[in-house]
């Protein structure tokens, strides 16, 4: 119980921290949304009219307690930009960029896991090589290069034609799995070289550990030493990449996959969020991210005690 | 799994209105797709600043006039009005009749959900709503200090059950509209989706979500919108008024071959759905015109050479000649860079003979600049050079004018350098804005190359980098960038839209961003601000534009070309100026859009 409090405590703190200091920087850094609401030849008063209308001219302390007060009630207010409830924003697009991003971060760390664990259990073999070497080759090109790429050879006529370029008409499985298919393989090529070299130091390391020569000095067949043995006392780690990992694939991993593909999720809107200066809508998606990874933090720590019971 | 199944049912496209429009005409359902490079973040036309909002606000409302569809040089035309105003022998009054038996959607924020008729009401609460603070709208500065009693109102805090004596509705269908002085442009603003007819009942039903939830009289009804596209559906109550393409300005010797004679005699809109896709990265824009998913783009500079077999005049290459068809659209509108004239460094200075210093240093800047290198590099070699502010889409053009102005003399800015005593000891330092992006920074690395050139030292031209234009906007309109380059889009064509851009009263934060101030200039524009189009008033518009050249206030400029490309079986001729978004009813996809992104 006084676990569970104190890690309360700390999540509390640190959502508090990170909603101040992102409403600093949005306040005095972000963009200001006046100049681009005012009308041609605006006067200074018709400027001040909408420096009004967007509440620039209140304390920046009552401001930041109305942040908190929204974030507590869940009463977002709405977008400067479009007049939409912010969380009738979210609630369309959140759903959106998880149904696309999952099966991609899934795969991704199924397939890093497994690379990564054929690396290490090989390692300093041809195969340990070619994965690594896949691995930096992955990682050294750039996402927009991959996703222009995928589209020309999977999506028009000067490759194979077979995925849609860009949509998400999604009214079935099929018709999910249609749209779903080339951003996942784009999004698995580009992080599985990231996880497969970390799942692999992760593997490596292990096996390095005195329990595992003696598991095998016992006897046990290589597959069962990896996967009852490395594979399980590799937990923590591979917990927390993955839980780590989530909100931010949510927000900003989704931003380019979003706009090549046409697809009208929460990156999307983030990103023209900050580009516009749309307070409400960054205010939103900053305060519920660190709410996201309190909750993930505790999600965490909790399997962590699942997975290994010397956590305390 | 079960998650997996959930999201994916979360996260299904809530478009279902496919079919809602199908029992239209004779033909079968038809879908016209178009690409966009920018996205609107609001549908209200108060908002519809931009040109994407523009293109769906004129689709979802109705607008009192329009441009024909075809006719060019571009010719107005009634069109939620039932002719053109009728105008008092002083030019003050201007009364419009709107047409009979025209109706808003049906829509929840209506008794029982039915539409009731447009009024005449309608329009005066839309055009009072620029005024209203609170509605936060942006076309004000189009009707601003003229219509008596407009401004009044406003500062009367903004209540709309008091009346306007400068806008009234005499009765259900009669708007009268009383100028405080003659404004010749007033019909062309009455084409613009700021002048879109609302309902008031939306207004106040939505409150701010009317953003997203428009309710109009136009050809089209939203069925849904998001960050990535917008589906229009066809508003089956769209009064039906026979496709007249004589009417309309057909001129066969260039518009035939566009399949436009298969429109006439049907009522518009000929599409039963327009998708319009959002798509700002043109390789994403480009792949899906390719592969057949969007049946227009607009094609990005970057692909000009894969895409064009020649400049001038621009055609396709033959393997794209055959799926599509092309329109090497002059942009109605230009681009520059003005000087600060604020700034004592480079502008107005006190002392006349600095003064005379800083107006020799800008014209020798003017005559450093390559345009033809900058159009060659940056825009294919295709955009229009032209001297001054009168872009070649306006009326007023002079093709015969002396184009030296835009043509580099090296020689003659050294000489104007020596001759004022600048020397690269003394030049001073010349800040250069734009928002951060690669191609803004690889024009502002030409412009130092062109400087270099008369010895202006490299470390005296610096960037002033802003990243996002908002922030760009601010700082120019707080006359803090010495040197900024814009791009302004015509909101009519009339080179009055132009002339104002350099009037001293509309200097930073209005839209003379050179912040220049001309008392001859300034004099001429007043006097030609109450003239109806005519050969005097153009002459005067020309003598407008030789002062800004002569003051070098300004370098300028070019009209970028746009080349758009439609796919061949779609009868339609777009247009991004001043018709803009009006062209969808007239977009004729045929049966085709029936078997695009859906059978895929």
């Amino acid at each position: 119980m006084s676990y569970t409090l104190r890690k309360a405590l700390q999540g509390l703190l640190l959502i508090l921290g990170v909603t101040f200091i992102s409403f600093l920087l949005m306040v005095w850094f972000g963009p200001d949304q006046t100049y681009t609401l005012i009308g041609k030849n605006a006067t200074p008063a018709q400027i001040q009219e909408v420096r009004q209308t967007l509440g620039y001219d209140r304390h920046f302390l009552a401001r930041y307690a109305d942040y908190l007060v929204e974030l507590l009630t869940l009463d977002l207010g709405a977008s400067t930009s479009s007049g939409e409830p912010v969380s009738g924003m979210l609630a369309r697009t959140v759903p959106v960029t998880l149904a696309l991003m999952l099966p991609g971060f899934v795969l991704g760390n199924l397939l890093g896991v497994t690379l990564g664990m054929a690396a290490a259990r090989r390692r300093g073999q041809w195969s340990d090589r070619l994965i690594s070497g896949l691995s930096v080759t992955g990682m050294s090109i750039s996402f927009l290069i991959i996703i222009i790429a995928f589209q020309v050879l999977l999506c028009t006529p000067y490759g194979l034609d077979l995925f849609p370029v860009r949509g998400w008409q999604v009214t079935d499985l099929p018709s999910y799995l249609r749209y779903v298919a080339v951003p996942s393989f784009a999004l698995i090529f580009v992080t599985l070289g990231y996880n497969t070299r970390f799942y692999r130091a992760v593997f490596v390391e292990e096996s390095a550990r005195d329990h595992i020569r003696t598991a095998h000095a016992f006897g046990a067949s290589p597959a069962v030493v990896m996967w009852k043995h490395v594979l399980k006392n590799s937990m923590v780690p591979i917990i927390t990449r993955i839980m780590f990992s989530i909100p931010l694939v949510i927000i900003s991993g989704s931003l380019l996959i979003e706009s090549y593909f046409g697809i009208p999720g929460v990156g999307k809107i983030t990103f023209e969020a900050i580009t516009n200066g749309d307070q409400p809508v960054l205010k939103a998606v900053v305060g519920l991210t660190a709410a996201a990874f309190v909750l993930i933090q505790l999600a965490a720590d909790l399997l962590y005690r699942a997975v290994d019971p010397r956590v305390a | 799994m079960f998650l997996g199944l959930g999201l994916v049912l979360a996260a299904c496209d809530d478009d279902s209105e496919r079919g809602a429009g199908a029992t239209g005409g004779a033909h079968g359902f038809s879908v016209y797709r178009h690409a966009m490079d920018g996205a609107p973040s609001s549908l209200d036309p108060a908002q519809a600043s931009n040109i994407y909002a523009n293109f769906l606000a004129v689709n979802l409302y109705d607008t009192l006039y329009r441009y024909k569809y075809l006719a060019r040089p571009y010719q107005l035309e009634p069109n939620l009005a039932d002719g053109m105003p009728q105008v008092s022998a002083d030019g003050l009054i201007h009364t419009i009749r709107i047409k009979p038996g025209v109706h808003f959607v049906d829509d929840a924020a209506f008794p029982e959900g039915k539409g009731r008729a447009v009024r005449a009401e309608d329009f005066v609460y839309s055009i009072k709503r620029h005024f209203d603070p609170v509605a936060r709208a942006q076309g004000a500065w189009l009707w601003q200090g003229r219509i008596v009693g407009l401004d009044t109102w406003k500062a009367n805090g903004a209540n709309y059950d008091e009346d306007v004596p400068g806008l009234r509705a005499l009765d259900e269908r009669t708007i009268q509209i009383q100028l405080i002085s003659p404004f010749p442009q007033l019909t062309h603003t009455l084409a613009q989706g700021f002048a879109a007819v609302v309902p008031r009942e939306a207004v106040d039903h939505y409150g701010a979500e009317f953003a997203v939830r428009p309710v109009g009289s136009g050809p089209y009804r939203l069925s849904s919108f998001d960050s990535a596209r917008a589906v229009l559906i066809r508003n089956e109550k769209f009064r039906k008024e026979p496709f007249d393409l004589e009417a309309e300005g057909f001129d066969p010797a260039s518009q035939s071959g566009l399949g436009l004679e298969r429109l006439a005699d049907r009522a518009p809109p000929f599409s039963d759905r327009i998708e319009v896709e959002f798509i700002a990265e043109d390789a994403a824009r480009w792949n899906a015109l390719i592969a057949g998913e969007v049946d227009f783009a607009k094609v990005p500079v970057s692909q000009f050479d894969s895409v064009l077999e020649t400049r001038d005049p621009p055609t396709l290459k033959p393997h794209l000649a055959q799926r599509f068809n092309l329109a090497a659209n002059l942009e109605s509108g230009f681009v520059r860079t003005d000087f600060n004239m604020d700034d004592r460094r480079v502008g107005y200075h006190p002392d006349p003979d600095q003064d005379a210093r800083n107006r020799a240093l800008r014209c020798a800047i003017v005559k450093a600049f390559d345009w033809d290198r900058r159009n060659e590099i940056f825009y294919y070699g295709i955009g229009r050079v032209f001297p001054g502010i009168i872009p070649p889409v306006a009326p007023e053009f002079d093709p015969e004018q002396d184009d030296s102005p835009v043509r580099r003399d090296l020689d003659g800015a050294l000489a104007l350098l020596s001759a004022f005593g600048w020397n690269a000891g003394n030049l001073p330092v010349l800040e250069y804005g734009y928002t951060s992006s690669v191609t803004e920074r690889q024009m502002f690395e030409q412009f130092r190359s062109f400087m270099a050139d008369i010895g202006y030292p490299q470390d005296k031209i610096r960037s002033l980098t802003f990243a996002t234009y908002g922030d760009y906007a601010r700082a120019y309109l707080n006359r803090e960038v010495m040197l900024a380059t814009t791009a302004w889009t015509m909101d009519y064509p009339d080179a009055e839209n132009t002339m104002q851009l350099f009037f001293g009263p509309n200097a930073s934060p209005g839209s003379n961003t050179a912040n220049y101030n001309n008392e001859e200039f300034n004099r001429l524009y007043r006097a030609s601000a109450t003239m109806q189009p005519s050969p005097l008033r153009t002459a005067m518009f020309r003598n407008m534009n030789r002062l800004v050249i002569d003051d070098c206030a300004t370098i300028s400029g070019i009209s970028r070309t746009l080349i758009l490309l439609w796919r061949r079986e779609v009868a339609v001729l777009p247009d991004r100026s001043f018709v803009g978004g009006f062209f969808f009813r007239f977009a004729d996809a045929g049966d085709v859009g029936a078997t695009g992104s859906e059978a895929r």
